[in-house]
């Protein structure tokens, strides 16, 4: 399949080993990435706080640069993806079609409306499917809990275009069952990282990942996966902030979501960037038993 | 005709502090209709098993907003609930008393908490002593006006946003998602003479605390929809009075930091948020952090069609004019 890549921007900056991991799957499941260099940030929540209009028009062209090449985006962050859909659905509004697209006609960019924006989790366990990928793991994650962790902007607030119901979603458990990892239910994979308010009041973000990481290491994860960079900031990057805001340690390494399917399918930690995380990931991966019944490594 | 019978295992949060040491959950086995409420099966329970369990309801139609509870660790209306699908997707049904609010015995919470944050917000209309309300018109609103707060009036003040908010739980601060709804109210009632004073207080009085991870409006019964009113609040709040706080200087940082680039710029907008001194609080991390990622402390590339981007800030970022 051809798509368009929206990596948003912490892939290309401080989260560059989700870049890395995204594009190692896609060669593995011959996924075609179509870049846009004119692709621009999607306001990441903040800059629809502070002006609604402007962000759904920032957006609106995001989506217009895909729809010109006649392709739908993917998305490989649950707020990208959260924001960009959002755009698509505020657009339904006549009003907002008002005040938008006299905008959008001076820059020469009109959007229809067209576009599907698509997570990499939709990709995997809906275009390619579950079984496509599972028949392409080559070393299985057998033994390794893991606790999904979704990204609010991923699951709400949800829409009729939604693809699973936001308080119960089984995408990623199922994604991880394909890939040989065992999931682990807790309360916390639907909750909120904290990221938002990081730079707003940080003790309380830390104690709301504090509080999510304390439930996957209770429910007996080994580790915690992600499809959202920011809220692999938030919980691998200020894991130390969130120790110390609750007094305990976690010592939780913290997966980007495709970084654990390439992982299964073959890919080396370096390929994909798994030394630049702040909690060393090493200790989950000892988790890992060997599997008697895998093809042995090209 | 009756739908198909179901044996549903409920399992019931039990505790009367003081009494017991800690909370257990009693096993309940019931046959009802796939479409049974909650609330009609606890009241079963209390009427045929158990005469101790101790719950709160009254209208059971979701007008009185007295029976929400923690059904499956969701917060939810009881009387609203049907048995069939929780068991079908759980196994189980586990009913629990809400979040964020002390238990006073079993199923029901001290709402103190809940009430006094709504009194914070002074939800009361603050008409202007010289304008008094015209005689024989109780509403001298206009149809465009009363839609621009049309979902708020619909919260029965059921407290399930309040059980769900991550903030709330994390921080006293945070007035909860109703709190805020109802706050909007005020401040787009062309009525209430006292907008500019609720949107300067509540910068300070935890608006920027939402995380807007919309939990809330999953939760609301009514369809208030309480984070997406936090949101306008924010907009308002901006526009009255610009960056007073960090979540107002991030918001605004933030759009700013887009204007010049077209991609974030990380770095810039820790000083963006929260100024030099911030910046230095932040070092320690940020070091840490550049051990294993050295690229963030330069700057991104510009995109292509900056320009495109830059007119859309000049045809639609017009400067706060001071008024919401």
């Amino acid at each position: 399949m051809k798509i368009a890549y929206y990596p948003g921007c912490v892939a290309q900056e401080s989260g560059r080993e989700l870049d890395m991991a995204t594009r190692w799957v896609a060669k593995a499941l011959g996924i075609e990435l179509v870049e846009f260099p004119t692709f621009s940030c999607c306001g990441s929540g903040f800059v629809d706080e502070a002006n609604l209009t402007l962000n759904v028009a920032i957006n609106a062209r995001n989506l217009g640069i895909a729809e010109r090449a006649g392709l739908d985006v993917l998305t490989i962050c649950s707020t990208c993806q959260g924001m960009l859909s959002l755009a698509n659905h505020r657009l339904e509004d006549p009003a907002m079609r008002a005040r938008v697209d006299p905008a959008l006609a001076k820059i020469g960019m009109p959007y229809k409306g067209t576009v599907k924006v698509k997570h990499l989790l939709e990709v995997l366990t809906r275009d390619i499917g579950l079984g496509a990928v599972k028949a392409r793991v080559r070393r299985p994650l057998t033994g390794l809990k893991v606790g999904a962790f979704y990204g609010c902007h991923l699951l709400r607030p949800s829409q009729e275009s939604s693809m699973e119901s936001p308080e119960e979603p089984r995408s990623f458990e199922d994604l991880l069952d394909a890939i040989g990892a065992e999931p682990v239910m807790y309360r916390g994979r639907v909750m909120c990282c904290g990221f938002p308010i990081l730079f707003v009041k940080g003790e309380t973000a830390n104690r709301i990942a504090a509080r999510q990481i304390a439930d996957a290491k209770d429910h007996g994860a080994h580790a915690m996966a992600t499809p959202c960079p920011l809220c692999h900031i938030s919980l691998d990057g200020y894991q130390n902030k969130a120790e110390a805001a609750v007094g305990r340690e976690f010592d939780m390494p913290i997966f980007h979501l495709p970084q654990l399917v390439a992982l299964a399918l073959g890919a080396t930690p370096e390929e994909i960037g798994l030394p630049r995380h702040l909690v060393p990931a090493g200790p989950a991966l000892a988790h890992i038993r060997p599997d008697p019944t895998a093809a042995p490594r090209a | 005709m009756g739908a198909k019978l179901l044996e549903a295992p409920i399992d019931v949060y039990r505790f009367e502090p003081g009494r017991d040491a800690a909370p257990r959950y009693e096993r309940y086995t019931l046959t009802v209709e796939p479409h049974t409420p909650v609330l009609t099966a606890l009241l079963k329970i209390r009427a045929e098993m158990d005469p101790s369990l101790t719950l709160r309801y009254s209208c059971r139609s979701s007008i009185c907003g007295s029976c929400a509870m923690q059904i499956n660790s969701k917060s939810r209306l009881a009387c609203q609930t049907p048995i069939g699908p929780e068991i079908e997707r759980h196994g189980r049904l586990v009913v629990e008393p809400m979040r964020n609010q002390p238990v006073l015995r079993d199923l029901v919470v001290d709402q103190a908490p809940f009430w006094r944050q709504y009194d914070r917000i002074e939800p009361h209309l603050k008409l202007d002593p010289r304008h008094p309300m015209p005689e024989g018109k109780p509403n001298p609103m206009s149809p465009e006006e009363v839609a621009r707060f049309y979902e708020t009036p619909r919260c029965i003040a059921c407290a399930a946003c309040f059980s769900a908010c991550p903030a709330v739980e994390a921080d006293p601060d945070f007035p909860g998602p109703m709190a805020l709804a109802k706050l909007y109210r005020f401040v787009v009632d062309p009525r209430d003479q006292a907008h500019q004073d609720r949107l300067v207080r509540i910068q300070t009085g935890g608006l920027w605390l939402c995380l807007r991870c919309h939990l809330c409006t999953e939760a609301c019964p009514k369809d208030v929809r309480p984070s997406e009113r936090i949101r306008d609040l924010k907009e308002l709040a901006i526009a009255a009075q610009g960056g007073t706080e960090p979540g107002s200087r991030h918001a605004i940082g933030f759009k700013e930091n887009i204007r010049e680039r077209g991609l974030l710029q990380e770095m810039k907008l820790v000083r963006q948020t929260e100024g030099l001194a911030g910046l230095v609080g932040q070092a320690g991390q940020g070091l840490r952090m550049r051990r294993k990622k050295p690229e963030i402390t330069k700057k991104p590339r510009a995109i292509e069609g900056l320009d495109q981007l830059q007119t859309l800030y000049r045809e639609l970022d017009h400067p706060a004019e001071g008024e919401p």
